[in-house]
């Protein structure tokens, strides 16, 4: 590369950056304004009280570390039940919701419209109309502060979109392909398992993710349906976390920071399913 | 061929496993979806504490909302909440995607797109308990701020005073990058062929004539779909009043969605939620099946 040519490609590289100046600018203050509270809540959380009202804006030393100790002594069992919780509710989801969405997608049989429009129709029930009926059939089946309660109600909210999602796939998936498997000699079972199911991973995990989402945040359902503290998922212990923690911010931010690490490891692990996960989301509200 | 020839009992025999492979799904559907929804469609009907107290009323339910206080309150705050988040959840997303297409960095326009879904990791409620934080008339962030610029006297109780509690909470949250309006509008952003801004260049069409006479006019669906979605969470959601105020000071944030909580759950007015229930569903179904349709082109 000759003097000139790395001259003007420095020269570019400065002109896109001025370029570039004014949208960065609007962007980092977005980010300043959103990250914040958040790094705000970090800091403090490594503070004890006189800490905290001497000095409001900065980190002081030394760290109270054993403010996460407090805390963590708290708060584990809430995130142990959502983690437990959670990935019970994916896998039903995803296991119901790839046999359910393959038959409707590639099967013909007596009823089907029928029973397919019995699964899609609920995309048009909120989940206020349904909240406090459901109660009551949780209730009469002696379900209430059982861990059942809140994994039979997610699972079947979460098949609604889920089923309607894997089926869109397996209908996507060339006829050839089956024909090929069949012609091999393979059953159906074979078919759906060795052959489709591997290929609709990334519908798998968008249907996870959205799972997961959905589950890990739901705060109104665990609200009405468990009392016993032991048996409470996070979102819902988080309420009576801080409530036990008043004023004492330090463990109290140090919980905050805790409850977060669980989805801030998913989505470091696996970013691109989380963000596609989000939008497919956009379908069922 | 050989289906049409066979009995219609046949065929359904024939079908048999298919119909097991299905049987679990379906029946939960039944049970916990389908049978709650009708329940409430019948109970807004009726008097019922959720127990053995059940008469049947007629429209009484129906006609005690029109005349109750409280549901009219809490539909003027539903609508000044949608109005006021659908204008700020809609400009402020589009505004960060629009300046994030407008990098000429690819590196960098990745980065903040993964920035920006980021607080995604933090638990929702997580989000309202903070907020609390920042409204806390004695230590909270808002608080301190006016301070350390000198607008101490400016200072108050946000969420306590009648006059505030309902600004404080539109406010929650702010600066409003929902991630999935965010992704959405990004989205459509990004999938506008680069020809088109190529040859606008070419024409001479600066960043304003670009932003009003090809990005906003292109991504109209995503708009939309966004400000629908908007709407549909605001109707129905409403743990972010239950955490922040549970709809007080007296009844100035209490929301319809709210109420029909505290009625079955506080009140055990089981068929008066209801009622409640089937107009938010009324009220929604229309943005639903608006959305069903724009949905349908508007994501990837």
């Amino acid at each position: 590369m000759t003097t000139k040519q790395k001259m003007s490609q420095q020269s570019n590289r400065r002109k896109n950056w001025l370029h570039d100046l004014p949208f960065q600018t609007v962007l980092i203050f977005f980010g300043i304004v959103t990250f914040f509270p958040l790094v705000l809540v970090v800091i403090t959380s490594l503070k004890n009280n006189t800490q905290f009202y001497q000095n409001f804006w900065l980190p002081t030393l030394p760290f109270q570390f054993e403010n996460y100790e407090v805390a963590f002594s708290r708060i584990w069992r809430y995130i142990l039940n959502s983690i437990i919780y959670s990935s019970s509710t994916i896998f039903l989801v995803g296991a119901l919701s790839s046999v359910t969405g393959y038959v409707f997608a590639r099967f013909k049989f007596p009823f089907k419209s029928v029973l397919f429009l019995g699964f899609i129709t609920l995309v048009m029930v909120p989940s206020v109309l349904t909240l406090a009926p459901r109660f009551i059939m949780v209730r009469d089946f002696g379900l209430v502060n059982t861990p059942f309660a809140l994994i039979i109600a997610w699972v079947s909210s979460g098949l609604v979109l889920s089923t309607w999602l894997m089926r869109s796939y397996f209908e996507s998936l060339p006829q050839e392909l089956f024909d090929a498997a069949y012609v091999d000699g393979a059953s159906d079972w074979q078919v759906f398992y060795f052959v489709s199911l591997p290929l609709a991973r990334p519908m798998v995990a968008t249907v996870a993710m959205t799972t997961l989402i959905a589950t890990w945040n739901d705060l109104i359902w665990p609200l009405v349906t468990i009392t016993d503290r032991s048996t409470m998922p996070l979102a819902q212990g988080l309420m009576q976390f801080s409530s036990s923690f008043e004023t004492e911010w330090g463990p109290l931010f140090a919980g905050y920071v805790i409850s977060s690490i669980p989805l801030l490891l998913v989505f470091v692990v696996a970013m691109r399913q989380f963000i596609s996960g989000l939008t497919s989301g956009a379908v069922k509200a | 061929m050989k289906n049409s020839q066979r009995s219609f009992v046949q065929r359904v025999w024939d079908a048999k496993w298919l119909y097991i492979a299905i049987i679990i799904p379906l029946s939960l559907l039944i049970i916990f979806e389908w049978i709650p929804a009708l329940s409430a469609l019948f109970n807004s009907l009726y008097i019922w504490n959720g127990g053995k107290v059940h008469i049947y009323v007629g429209l009484e339910n129906y006609e005690n909302l029109l005349s109750d206080r409280t549901f009219r309150v809490a539909m003027q705050n539903l609508i000044f909440f949608i109005v006021f988040r659908v204008i700020m959840q809609t400009i402020f997303p589009f505004l960060a995607a629009e300046m994030i297409v407008n990098l000429r960095s690819q590196r960098w326009a990745n980065w903040w797109k993964i920035i920006f879904v980021f607080p995604m990791v933090v638990p929702l409620i997580l989000n309202y308990l903070i907020w609390r934080f920042i409204y806390n008339p004695q230590v909270g962030l808002l608080n301190q701020t006016l301070e350390l610029i000198g607008l101490g006297d400016m200072a108050q109780a946000w969420l306590a005073e009648p006059s505030t509690a309902m600004i404080a909470l539109s406010f929650v949250r702010f600066p409003w990058l929902p991630t999935l309006q965010f992704l959405i509008i990004l989205g459509g952003l990004q999938s506008i062929p680069k020809e088109v801004h190529e040859s606008s260049q070419i024409d001479g069409a600066g960043f304003w004539r670009r932003l009003f006479f090809i990005d906003i006019p292109m991504t109209r669906r995503q708009i939309t779909l966004a400000m629908i979605l908007t709407m549909i969470f605001m109707t129905q959601r409403f743990d972010l009043f239950l955490v922040m105020t549970d709809g007080g000071p007296g009844y100035s944030t209490m929301v319809p969605a709210l109420q029909l909580y505290q009625s079955a759950f506080n009140f055990l007015e089981f068929g008066y939620a209801s009622a409640i229930g089937v107009v938010l569903f009324v009220a929604m179904l229309g943005l639903t099946i608006l959305n069903l349709r724009v949905s349908a082109g508007a994501v990837d």
